[in-house]
């Protein structure tokens, strides 16, 4: 099954395009990292799949073969937005009650299990947690849905190092427990090098390379980050880098 | 395809029903704790005052009612005091510079303030910080619960203030008992009924909707506040008097009734202009002129032939308009509302 599967997708804000003529098939059981600049299309890509966004032109299905947005297809993706936005004036137990109350899929004692070895007190309020525990939050709720495909929009952009590496393990172990496709999505790749299993590059609204992590390794016979790179600078003409603003 | 992947159709195993509209309640109530508490004070500490007021009015007007022949100058001077007292204010033993011609313009601003706090954070707060791409992409799905975010609140507003009016009417009973104020004059009719309840849910559904339109709070708040005031005075003044033709009855001395214009008339059946009236009024004889009675005149004039005219609105229409106003301003409440579930089923992140 493919997770996110696109066709000539596009998406126009006035009269920019912030995605362009991408087709793309993420299949099933990866962390997949998508990799791009700021203002490259990632989070446009990312808020079609999970519905929030319709497409200006082309084909979007999720979890093989379902319209974003549809019940089936909201059931199954848990997604955290860019700063893991939850309700600030509440205590974290009203919050997970909140996130319970919208889903038919909930596991309670899970979401208070990873809470409590987090050590994020129930009656705090959301407003008052760290960056860290506020991501760790967001991701114990989208864990908590039991969902197929979690989907993170630069999950880590506004942590510091120990709590970027800390939100990384908890996806690590949860894809594993759970055997959950995971999407994430970073302006820097040195981020998502060692946790993804696949790769897709993104810059100015172009898909530029996609694959597993292995077979782009063999092909190119050079790091990660080499590869990455190369595309990165192939697809923007050096002298005009512009970096439009998401 | 590895088998650790959930199979879409795992849907099923859930079964096809959506979340509840109970457990969305929920999650409407919680977020709007700060409202109910904040709304519920407003509202009570004006009904307590009005519980209170009301028993101290109605033992006065026991009073004034039982002095009987109430044309006796005693009865008079007693039912002066009792307005003195209670409704213009400033020489009462309880209030001192209010009464119920206050209290009344004061509760005149409830239904706007209300619905303006309830309706326009409803979504504006989502889209101003963000929390929209958390409720919008959970299982339950952006529909419910754009309809349980919007409908809850209103039932719960229509409710609360529809019984803010039952007391209110307690309150204002000696007032319109013996027709000293008719129920149809703007100040009373937008406070009785259930226009006052409609009121409140134009406001909150005209903020609501603008504060999903504009996605900030304040300028919705703003603009409601405005627009309500706008469609609040056009109503009084040009729409309300058009739910019925007025009726024309002689005399210049209807308290049961609200006044849509007067006028005079000649002997020979024909109407005078104003400038005729004040012409009229400069010849009259320095008794009539001099007089202290606002009737001096009026009474002159119906010695002399005249007569004089009214177009009215009945108090015995109260219900009739009440009911018209009631039933437009629950329309266009609606359409605001499901103007306001389009907005988002097609608003994009």
């Amino acid at each position: 099954m493919n997770v996110i599967e696109t066709s000539e997708l596009g998406k126009r804000y006035r009269r920019r395009w912030a995605l362009h003529d991408c087709t793309l098939t993420i299949p099933g059981g990866h962390i997949v990292a998508l990799v791009g600049p700021n203002g490259a299309g990632k989070t446009t890509l990312l808020t079609m799949a999970v519905g929030l966004t319709r497409p200006t032109a082309g084909t979007l299905t999720v979890l093989g073969g379902e319209p974003p947005g549809s019940p089936g297809a909201l059931d199954h993706i848990a997604f955290v937005a860019q700063d893991a936005p939850l309700y600030r004036t509440l205590p974290v137990r009203d919050m997970l009650h909140v996130a319970r109350n919208l889903n038919r899929r909930w596991d309670q004692r899970r979401a208070e299990d990873r809470l409590g070895q987090l050590e994020i007190p129930l009656s705090q309020k959301v407003g008052e947690l760290s960056g860290g525990q506020k991501a760790q939050l967001a991701l114990t709720i989208a864990l908590a849905r039991r969902p197929a495909l979690l989907v993170l929009d630069e999950p880590l952009a506004a942590l510091d190092p120990v709590a970027r590496e800390d939100f990384l393990s908890s996806v690590v172990a949860a894809a594993e427990e759970d055997g959950i496709s995971v999407v994430l999505s970073s302006h820097v790749l040195a981020d998502l090098e060692r946790v993804a299993s696949y790769l897709i590059v993104l810059t100015q609204g172009q898909v530029r390379v996609s694959g597993p992590v292995r077979d782009l390794l063999d092909t190119h016979g050079a790091g990660l980050e080499e590869i990455a790179l190369r595309h990165l600078r192939a697809g923007v003409p050096s002298s005009s880098r512009t970096e439009a603003g998401q | 395809m590895t088998a650790r992947t959930l199979a879409p159709g795992a849907g099923a195993a859930i079964g096809r029903r959506p979340v509840p509209w109970s457990r969305l309640a929920w999650v409407t109530l919680r977020q709007r704790r700060g409202l109910l508490i904040g709304g519920g004070a407003l509202l009570g500490v004006f009904a307590v005052y009005m519980v209170v007021m009301a028993v101290i009015q109605h033992n006065a007007y026991a009073v004034v009612a039982a002095c009987h022949p109430a044309a006796a100058l005693k009865c008079q001077q007693l039912n002066n005091s009792f307005y003195r007292s209670y409704w213009g204010g400033g020489a009462g033993p309880v209030i001192a510079g209010g009464g119920a011609q206050t209290v009344s313009s004061l509760l005149f601003a409830i239904p706007v303030l209300l619905g303006a706090f309830a309706g326009a954070p409803l979504l504006a707060r989502e889209l101003e910080s963000g929390t929209f791409r958390f409720a919008w992409t959970q299982g339950a799905g952006r529909t419910r619960w754009a309809l349980s975010t919007l409908v809850l609140p209103a039932v719960v507003l229509v409710a609360a203030t529809g019984a803010f009016t039952a007391i209110f009417y307690w309150y204002f009973w000696p007032f319109l008992a013996d027709n000293q104020v008719s129920e149809m004059l703007p100040l009373a009719f937008a406070l009785l009924g259930v226009a006052f309840a409609a009121w409140t849910l134009l406001a909150y559904s005209l903020a609501a909707f603008l504060g999903t339109l504009f996605r900030r709070t304040l300028p919705a708040m703003a603009v409601t506040l405005v627009g309500y005031i706008v469609l609040a005075m056009a109503t009084a003044l040009a729409i309300r008097p058009h739910y019925a033709t007025p009726v024309t009855v002689r005399g210049w001395n209807n308290t049961s009734a609200w006044i849509m214009s007067q006028w005079v008339k000649a002997p020979d059946g024909q109407m005078l202009s104003q400038s005729a009236v004040n012409s009229l009024s400069q010849h009259a004889p320095p008794s009539v002129q001099n007089s202290s009675s606002p009737d001096a005149f009026t009474t002159w004039l119906t010695q002399h032939g005249y007569t004089l005219w009214q177009s009215v609105q009945p108090n015995s229409r109260f219900w009739q308009f009440q009911l018209t106003e009631g039933a437009w301003l629950l329309v266009v409440s609606s359409l605001l509302i499901a103007a306001t579930v389009w907005l988002v089923r097609r608003r994009g992140a």
